[in-house]
């Protein structure tokens, strides 16, 4: 019963608190949102441009591209040799007849028709080699260059490392971008509460003589910064949810490859967003009353 | 002006034992100033205690030591038996529902009523609705408020703010009530009421610690007197007046 008047108490007195100094208490939640905003927006563009080198690692292979008119037999051989490459985790024909099947099936995707104008058109047969890793594409490619059964070499591996050199760019810049704002948000917080120790020292003062507990005083202004950031996280979820479906398609734009991440992302970070929100508020707060509370209480 | 006295709350001083006992008690700040030195004082439950000497003479860090304000740098202060320095701090609280204080300048919280200022001191120490209901109106009862319970402090006379005061440091039943120049900043009158209510409160079981500089009161009430000058106790007399040895 008195652990539910404590938490009642402490409920009320923080929510009381958080509106009395309103002007500095929406000041500190908009930095939060500000900063979830920003770690949401980096989850998500790192969340597509892994899923795009997800997709990406999964094409990255080497297609060899076979002269016109090469034999069975000859193709066969060519395929054994490339087996037996360090790093190959499968190796497959793909005869012309297959490929204009493919061609036609990419354009249909895209809501087309392949119109050919009733031309006969007999595209190049090719084998297809699938890695173990995307670092052996090189050595592959290096041993495929001189076969005369081979006209052309391509592969992914440009596409791969670009888009990893994207990835490592935006991670770093994100994480010092999220830790300058987190700072700030956590200076924000530890000045909330400040400012509402100072403003409530009477009160304080008085709680201490009439034998209130340290949990009495001090609780209500560490919940008065996780409220902060609760509130601020929920404004960040609200916000994501309603930009989840628009920014799709524009990152697949901008990005020109499959990024589109799961819905079940959101639920994660949602989550992410929630208890990051709460932890900033909670640590500057606890921050804050440590340091102004300590002699007092 | 004070209203019928049915024993509204029940004070609890530990009768086998003095309130307040230090035992070679000194008190030296970290700038080297010297607040108090070698005070040997008990005070037995249900004593009423005048505790005076001139501005500067001790009286302040006399009251803070005996609420672990703060500790003593030389000697021991022991409430109800208990050594404050073996005190741990999360037993602080404990100690200080048992002495109930009111200042000079009341305190009280200027947004709340007569009611909340007084309830506030049980809703933070966890007290429940039905005891707070049961326990407030019994107390500004007895300090002669119960009809000024929904008055700010604002709309209160001076001694109606201090009796609001009385109210809230009784609200735990505590041993003591320590009363610092409580009627500093109240004319004669108003000061008189207010010693009697004191009075009616020792009567009751609660050992009463004021710290005065009111010759008239000290000298009409013949109760005992500590006196303090440059931190030494100069008198400890019972039954005394208050003089200017100092």
């Amino acid at each position: 019963m008195r652990l539910i008047r404590f938490v009642a108490f402490t409920v009320v007195r923080a929510w009381q608190g958080f509106w009395r100094n309103a002007m500095m208490s929406l000041a500190a939640t908009a930095t939060v949102v500000l900063m979830l905003v920003l770690l949401s927006g980096l989850f998500i563009v790192l969340g597509g441009l892994n899923s795009g080198l997800e997709f990406i690692e999964s094409k990255v292979g080497v297609t060899a591209r076979l002269i016109d008119d090469l034999p069975a037999e000859e193709v066969d051989a060519l395929m054994a040799d490339i087996r037996q490459l360090p790093g190959v985790a499968g190796v497959t024909y793909v005869s012309p007849e297959m490929a204009l099947e493919r061609l036609k099936e990419s354009y249909r995707e895209q809501g087309l028709t392949l119109d050919l104008g009733g031309a006969p058109i007999t595209l190049y047969a090719s084998v297809e080699i699938a890695l173990i890793d995307p670092s052996f594409a090189g050595s592959v490619q290096d041993a495929l260059a001189g076969r005369p059964e081979v006209e052309r070499i391509t592969t992914r591996q440009v596409d791969y490392e670009k888009l990893l050199g994207i990835i490592g760019v935006i991670r770093t810049g994100g994480i010092i971008a999220l830790g300058l704002v987190g700072l700030t948000v956590l200076f924000m917080i530890v000045n909330m509460i400040r400012i509402a120790v100072y403003s409530r020292s009477g009160e304080i003062e008085i709680m201490r003589l009439v034998g209130a507990s340290d949990s009495f005083i001090r609780w209500p202004f560490i919940l008065e910064g996780i409220l902060c950031g609760f509130i601020g996280a929920v404004i960040t979820i609200i916000l994501v949810a309603i930009v989840w479906e628009p920014i799709q398609p524009i990152m697949v734009r901008v990005f020109q490859m499959p990024t589109a991440v799961s819905s079940q992302f959101l639920g994660v970070l949602s989550a992410i967003v929630l208890a990051v929100g709460l932890g900033v508020g909670a640590i500057g707060s606890w921050i804050s009353v440590r340091s102004n509370l300590s002699s007092a209480a | 002006m004070t209203g019928t006295l049915q024993r509204p709350y029940v004070a609890q001083p530990v009768a086998a034992e003095p309130v307040i006992t230090m035992v070679d008690v000194g008190m030296t700040y970290p700038n080297g100033k010297v607040a108090l030195v070698d005070i040997n004082v008990t005070i037995p439950a249900g004593d009423f205690v005048f505790l005076v000497g001139p501005s500067g003479a001790g009286k302040s860090t006399f009251i803070r030591l005996l609420i672990r304000e703060q500790l003593p740098t030389a000697g021991r202060v022991m409430v109800a038996g208990r050594d404050l320095a073996s005190m741990r701090r999360g037993q602080v609280p404990g100690l200080r529902r048992r002495i109930g204080i009111v200042f000079q300048d009341f305190r009280l919280l200027p947004a709340k009523t007569v009611f909340e200022n007084v309830a506030f001191a049980l809703e933070v120490t966890g007290a429940g609705s039905a005891e707070i209901r049961d326990r407030v109106p019994r107390l500004l009862s007895l300090v002669g408020l119960h009809e000024h319970d929904e008055h700010l402090p604002a709309q209160l006379s001076g001694g109606e703010q201090q009796r609001t005061a009385i109210a809230r440091a009784l609200v735990h039943d505590p041993a003591m009530l320590i009363a610092d120049e409580p009627t500093g900043n109240l004319d004669p009158v108003t000061s008189w009421d207010l010693i009697q209510l004191l009075i009616q409160i020792n009567a009751m079981g609660t050992t009463v610690l004021m710290a005065t500089h009111n010759q008239e009161i000290v000298n009409a009430m013949r109760r005992r007197v500590l006196a303090l000058e440059h931190g030494t106790l100069v008198r400890d007399e019972s039954g005394a007046a208050y003089e200017r040895e100092y």
